[in-house]
């Protein structure tokens, strides 16, 4: 009986998914992005080269708190900390006259053992206790940051050049800039889309939906905990390598709680567990106060709770979940037509919902 | 390399409330073993004990002769113990295929940094795996939602999908809760034939809770009565439903799930 039922719903969705699966579709899609973020600098102004930089520092902060807190459900408060550590740890090691290679795998390996050691202990906590955990971070991490003023500057902080654009590439800097954030970014991306499917992001996300079951299937929650964050802040401390390579100045009040706040609820705005997601995550967390700075800088915390709120009700899997829930909702609408009126009306209304809110993003966006 | 199971004297307590009491019996390898009793005997509570979810407060659970009172559950699934659960947890949003897939973790090599740089063998052991959980599916009558979201599936079927997730652990030992609950009877038709496959195919124990006592009766060995948390009889299928302590336990207490 189940099966009859379950056949008509799920003929309309084959349609839509099975263009994706086309294989000239399946190898033309990533030629197609790595074509775009080729040219992508040339093309730029000077002022949107250095926007597009920091959307990308700030897209692989968004994703290392996703891999922690949008693909496993550990709700972390502290990623900032790690971007903040990778930035003085680039500063520092840019400061000693270190091969950037060198600085480069530092400013990834010490956040990573930092936020291993606290994982370690965290993990054992459940649920809400390792939120209370990482709120810590930044807290103690900016006090840490002035008084340890021998390797951070202090209050005043530290500031590093080392991204020149190399002499007959014929790239001004912020070219040179946008094409290492590019690639960098690129690669952490990329890496961490493959590990959130197969093997580990089901292990992920059954230690989000349900321990007991994950543990019998023979994997330890709390290792996988353990894992999760420990990517998270290796992820965290690259973004803070790119943040010094695009922002080159880092202080205590990079790491601040408020920053961590914002950057988590970039995650959700953008879609929790979801690499795109990460990406619009980025792009919310920069353009939204560079755009309401234009018109009131007191306005941007308002707006950002506002988009939250919004949401959070209309679009709880954000903005990368937009697609989908269209789908579902004309899938549903469809659906709907056929046995009864009442159905047509609720379930119409999530997809006009999420349609009124598509233009006032891109609204934003073209501003 | 089917498992022994022995328990001895394995009790449970909540607060005051015993919920077991110095329950003792011992499956041999192979074997089909039933585990009956009315609800809230305590039949769960026990299965959460050997599976490491629970620990005992008294006595031992052995596994090959092994003491695994404590062990954690992920330890014991490691080492060849499966289960499913009586109300089963899917991953509601994923295919069916996916949370079949769950059940390869143990058996997918590699680590983290592995799979993020896609090795060869990660995705060739996946891919082979996938093949495994489609046949599975496809030998439980399942195989025509393996690309559906799990949420499109009725809760009988459920059970269907995260039995197939437990068998693709490839267990030495599996214990099944309640697996024909809110199954139609042609589905519980499959069941019956599915477990007697495993039997003649793979090298394996079996413990089943199951009120359904037509399956009992038809797939086990042995079986084991729990009435409040205490063995009331063990023998096989046919002498506990004409035992007049199982039917007063029934009778007194849960009637309609006998006749069920
Ligand atoms: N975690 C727990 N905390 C308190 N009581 C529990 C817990 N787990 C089970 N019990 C109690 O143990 C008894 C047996 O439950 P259960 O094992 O689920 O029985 P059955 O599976 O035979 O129906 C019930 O009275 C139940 O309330
Ligand atoms: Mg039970």
């Amino acid at each position: 009986m189940a099966r009859v039922m379950t056949a008509p719903a799920s003929s309309p969705s084959s349609p839509s998914s099975s263009w994706r699966r086309r294989p000239w579709v399946r190898w033309a899609t990533p030629l197609l992005i790595v074509a775009v973020l080729a040219v992508l600098p040339l093309v730029g102004t000077e002022f949107q080269n250095e926007t597009l930089a920091r959307i990308g520092v700030f897209a692989v902060a968004v994703l290392g708190l996703n891999v922690v807190m949008g693909y496993t459900g550990q709700v972390s408060l502290g990623q900032i900390f790690f971007l903040g550590f990778g930035a003085y740890v680039t500063a520092y090691g840019v400061s000693q006259d270190w091969n950037i290679v060198l600085v480069f795998v530092l400013a990834c390996l010490l956040p990573a053992a930092a936020g291993l050691l606290v994982a370690l202990a965290a993990a054992r906590l459940g649920g809400l206790a390792i939120a209370m955990v990482t709120i810590a971070l930044p807290i103690v991490g900016v006090p840490l940051a002035k008084r340890l003023n021998e390797y951070t500057g202090g209050s005043q902080g530290l500031s590093a050049r080392f991204a020149e654009s190399p002499e007959g590439s014929g790239l001004y800097d912020d070219q040179w800039t946008l094409y290492l954030v590019i690639a960098i970014g690129g690669v952490v991306f990329l890496l961490t889309h493959f590990l959130v499917r197969g093997k580990y992001g089901r292990a992920f996300a059954i230690v989000k939906g349900n321990e007991n079951v994950a543990a019998s299937m023979g994997i330890s929650p709390y290792r996988y905990k353990v894992l999760a964050f420990t990517i998270a802040s290796a992820i965290g401390g690259v973004s803070g390598f790119l943040y010094m390579l695009v922002i080159q100045y880092t202080s205590p009040e990079t790491m601040s709680f408020g920053h961590s706040i914002e950057l988590l609820a970039a995650m959700v705005i953008g879609g929790a567990a979801s690499i795109v997601g990460s990406l619009l995550g980025g792009a919310f967390y920069v353009l939204v106060p560079q755009l309401t700075n234009q018109v009131d800088a007191s306005l941007t915390a308002l707006l950002q709770g506002a988009i939250l709120l919004v949401v959070l009700f209309v679009l709880p899997g954000g903005l990368a979940s937009l697609p989908r829930a269209l789908t579902r909702g004309r899938r549903r609408l469809r659906a709907g037509r056929g046995p009864a009126a009442p159905p047509t009306t609720p379930s119409s209304t999530p997809g006009s919902g999420t349609a009124a809110e598509q233009p006032e993003t891109e609204r934003q966006g073209h501003a | 390399m089917a498992a022994e199971l022995t328990l001895q004297d394995v009790s449970l307590q909540f607060g005051g409330i015993k919920v077991l009491q110095d329950v003792s019996f011992a499956v041999e390898p192979g074997q089909i073993f039933g585990l009956v009793g009315p609800n809230g005997a305590g039949k769960t509570s026990l299965f959460n004990c050997i599976s490491g979810h629970y620990k005992p407060t008294a006595g031992t659970v052995r596994i090959d002769g092994t003491e695994v009172q404590g062990a954690r559950p992920a330890t014991l699934a490691k080492h060849g113990l499966a289960r499913t659960f009586q109300h089963p947890a899917l991953q509601l949003h994923e295919t069916v295929l996916e949370n079949v897939l769950l059940g390869a973790h143990t058996r997918l090599p590699g680590g983290a940094l592995e799979w993020a740089v896609r090795l060869p063998r990660t995705w060739r052991a996946e891919k082979a795996l996938r093949a495994e959980a489609l046949e599975l599916l496809e030998r439980n009558d399942l195989g025509w939602a393996a690309h559906l979201p799990a949420d499109e599936l009725s809760h009988g079927l459920h059970k269907g999908v995260e039995l197939c997730r437990a068998l693709l652990m490839k267990p030495r030992l599996l214990l099944l809760d309640e697996p024909a609950a809110g199954l139609p009877h042609a589905e519980v038709e499959t069941l019956i034939a599915t477990v007697r496959r495993l039997r003649t195919d793979d090298d394996i124990t079996v413990v089943i809770v199951e009120h359904h006592m037509g399956l009992i009766a038809a797939l086990t060995d042995r079986v084991v009565v729990l009435d409040h948390g205490a063995k009331l009889m063990e023998g096989t299928a046919a002498e506990a439903q004409s035992d007049p302590r199982v039917i007063e336990a029934y009778i007194g207490k849960d009637a309609a799930d006998d006749a069920a």
